[in-house]
Formats: C-alpha cells, sequence, structure tokens
C-alpha cells in the first residue's frame, strides 16, 4: 500500500481516556485516520499543560497498527458487561477495520486485579492488553518523532501509570 | 535533491515521501522473531550508519518483543541503505520488512480528514451505545 492510498483506507482508531475533577478535564487521546495520527494530552495536576501533537505515519506504521488491533481480536469483543464509566473517569476506544466498527466505553482500569474482578475478565483483558500496547507504539513514535524528554512525556511503555 | 529523489522513484525505491523527524530518519522493521534483543538490531542497523535511537516494544500479555522496532539514523541516506539492505530479508529465521516510518503531510493538509472525525472529542458528552453489537 502506498502513502496515496492511505486517504482511502477506512481504518480508524481511536483512544480517550480522561475524568471531570478538581483538577478540570484531564485527559489522553490519540486517533488515527488517514494516515494521520493525532495525540492530546491535558493535565492540569502539576501544570497547566495541553500537548497536542499530529504526524503522518507511512503504510508499514499503518500496516503495524492494523496488526495489533487484529491479532488481539477486539472486535469479537462486547463493552456490556464491561464496569460502566464512574467519577474516576472512563476510556473509549473505537475502531474500525476490515468492515468491522467497534465502539466501547467502559471505566478507568487501575489494574489487572480490576480486569480480573469483571464478570467479563477475558474480554476486558482483552481491551486492556491491546490498550497498553497501542498506547506503547504511539509514544515511542511521538518521543522519537519530536524528541519529548521523557520529563515532559512520562508515559513510557513501561510505566503502567496512567494519565491521572 | 529533488533530482536524487526522482531518480530514486524511477528505481522503484522513491522516498521522498519519507518525513524527517525532529533529529533523525526514523525507519520501522516490522515482523521480527519474538525472540529479537536489541543487541541484535543494533548489529544488524549498525552496519548502515550510526544507530542514534533504537525501540523495540514487548508485548504486554506475553512478555515476548511485540514484532516492531523504530530505528533512527542521522541521515537519510543512511536509512534508505537500512531499508534497501533490510526490507524483505531474513533475519532470525523470519522475514522482516523495513521503511521510513513517518510521511509528509499531503498536499492541502487537514482537509482530508473526514467530518466525523474533524477534531478529538472532549470526553463528559453523553454518546450513543456501541455500534456494531452481533
Amino acid at each position: 500500500m502506498a502513502t496515496a492510498d492511505l486517504e482511502r483506507d477506512p481504518f480508524y482508531l481511536r483512544y480517550y481516556t480522561g475524568h471531570q475533577g478538581m483538577h478540570g478535564h484531564e485527559f489522553l487521546e490519540f486517533e488515527y485516520s488517514h494516515g494521520r495520527i493525532r495525540y492530546a494530552n491535558n493535565s492540569n495536576y502539576r501544570n497547566d499543560s495541553l500537548i497536542r501533537k499530529e504526524m503522518f505515519i507511512g503504510p508499514a506504521v499503518v500496516e503495524e497498527l492494523k496488526r495489533i488491533v487484529r491479532e488481539s481480536e477486539i472486535t469479537k469483543e462486547d463493552d456490556v458487561a464491561w464496569p460502566k464509566k464512574n467519577v474516576v473517569g472512563k476510556q473509549e476506544l473505537e475502531v474500525r477495520i476490515d468492515k468491522e466498527h467497534i465502539s466501547f466505553e467502559t471505566a478507568k482500569i487501575g489494574s489487572l486485579a480490576d480486569v480480573n474482578e469483571s464478570s467479563d475478565a477475558e474480554g476486558l483483558r482483552v481491551f486492556y492488553y491491546l490498550v497498553q500496547d497501542l498506547k506503547c507504539f504511539i509514544f515511542s513514535l511521538i518521543t522519537l518523532h519530536f524528541k519529548i524528554k521523557p520529563s515532559e512525556f512520562p508515559f513510557a511503555c513501561l510505566d503502567e501509570s496512567d494519565v491521572s | 535533491m529533488a533530482d536524487v529523489d526522482m531518480a530514486s522513484e524511477v528505481n522503484g525505491a522513491g522516498h521522498s515521501w519519507a518525513a524527517k523527524s525532529v533529529e533523525g530518519w526514523i525507519i520501522i522493521v516490522t515482523g521480527l522473531n519474538e525472540e529479537t534483543t536489541e543487541e541484535d538490531l543494533q548489529d544488524l542497523f549498525g552496519d548502515y550508519g550510526e544507530v542514534k535511537n533504537l525501540s523495540m516494544a514487548l508485548n504486554r500479555r506475553t512478555g515476548y518483543v511485540m514484532g516492531y522496532a523504530l530505528i533512527e539514523f542521522p541521515e537519510k541516506e543512511q536509512a534508505e541503505k537500512a531499508i534497501k539492505g533490510t526490507d524483505g530479508t531474513e533475519f532470525l529465521e523470519k522475514t522482516i520488512k523495513t521503511d521510513f516510518a513517518f510521511a509528509k503531510a499531503p498536499a492541502g493538509g487537514r482537509s482530508r480528514a473526514p467530518v466525523s472525525s474533524s477534531g478529538p472529542r472532549r470526553g463528559g458528552r453523553d454518546r450513543e451505545a456501541s455500534p456494531g453489537r452481533r
């Protein structure tokens, strides 16, 4: 697939995690669409900072993104039995791939213990790990492309911590 | 420079679409053997130039290599040689693919995003039930 073909490719991916709290609306979101990744991260805790980044990726990166999504088999899952969003916040994952379209919403997941307590632990686990793998990929791309120092961008791949 | 790009385009290896990152040129290698180490990649790609950065992710579930790595070279020429020398080749018993990771913004810029996703959505809004359940 050439770069121009990405314009016609319907593959779409969006992830959001955030909450409204005493520091306002704090969130992290990334979206892939038509060759472009957009990223936004708003954390008001220590300093008022909204980071927005946008980058265009080549076909090989897009294919890898798709492979990660496909191999997770997330489109076979259903969020009906997952924990509902709450005061702590929510997560959203929307994917359009291979004639499938999912749009999931669930509470923030602190750890695997939260996953295991769910009545659909297996499905939620798929979601949990896919989100980790996607974040890792997107953050690696942003870190390398923009040379954001870890201090400004404290969400490294091996860091379990979330936006809040 | 334009002449160089055009010449390589004719050869079928044109990378005029590739975009430079802040400090260098990033390539992505995919299809890696799940037991690949960063040293293996350093050995492979170090032949084409100074590897300024190397980032290889692990699968969060299995702990094995995810299958991709991002590698940064200072010069485009080094990145191109690395791609030419490794794309489609066998590495640790797996056929790997290599290409530039980043692309230039298309002509016409932002207009090509569909209206339905014309901006990161904010939380806190009501939303419809998930579609596509079956």
